[in-house]
């Protein structure tokens, strides 16, 4: 090796992307997907549960619907993703069984395997452009992916 | 002949760590810089023997002085 370099990803991006990252994030985890149409927050059951954010996020706004969400639900844990008024990927985490930290830690798991799907999914576009050739690929013991990409 | 590759592992955190394998100097770098634009922030990026290995195109320069 020659150089060595550790990146967090920025995820500014479409919602279709970032819905579909979260799709195959929650495929991976067990979740299954329900679509919601458009909340009005003043009706909505409150629920217990916690908030969390995917850092460096932002969804180009002008494809997302007001108050557009994504749920997704394994048992009584339910996470719905949606935007703040930063533009930011929200993440809310309720769970009537589950204590706040709980929450907090299968929210911010989640909000990780989202940003690996969509680091994913942006590195093998970009090199792929490129023609840059993918000679192998496999997902590892602690569900971290490794790709070799030759120039 | 150089066969560059990046060696990629994604972590489920979606930290991404890089290595470019198989060249050395100013085109290590403006590898590494190449994923970085694509994925962005770099939070640390380390350089290691290989990058300072010779490129094949040393030139040593000698003087001989003729009493």
């Amino acid at each position: 090796m020659s150089a060595v370099c550790v990146l967090t990803p920025l995820v500014i991006t479409s919602w279709p992307v970032l819905a579909s990252a979260i799709a195959g994030a929650a495929a991976s985890m067990g979740f299954s997907i329900q679509t919601t149409p458009a909340i009005d927050e003043n009706n909505a059951t409150r629920k217990k549960g916690v908030e969390t954010e995917i850092e460096n996020s932002e969804i180009i706004a002008e494809e997302m619907g007001r108050g557009q969400r994504i749920v997704i639900v394994r048992g009584d844990i339910s996470i719905a993703f949606g935007q703040d008024d930063r533009g930011a990927c929200t993440v809310c985490v309720t769970g009537a069984k589950h204590s706040d930290s709980e929450l907090r830690a299968i929210g911010e798991e989640v909000a990780g395997r989202v940003v690996q799907q969509f680091a994913y999914h942006k590195l093998m576009t970009e090199l792929k452009k490129r023609n840059y050739a993918i000679v192998d690929e496999e997902v590892l013991a602690d569900d971290s992916v490794r790709v070799r990409v030759r120039l | 002949m150089e066969r560059p590759e990046f060696d990629i592992t994604i972590g489920k955190d979606g930290k991404v760590r890089v290595e470019v394998k198989g060249t050395s100097g100013k085109r290590c770098l403006e590898l590494a810089d190449l994923i970085k634009e694509i994925v962005g922030h770099e939070e640390k990026r380390s350089l290691t023997a290989e990058y300072y290995a010779p490129d094949g195109k040393v030139r040593i320069d000698t003087k001989v002085k003729l009493s």
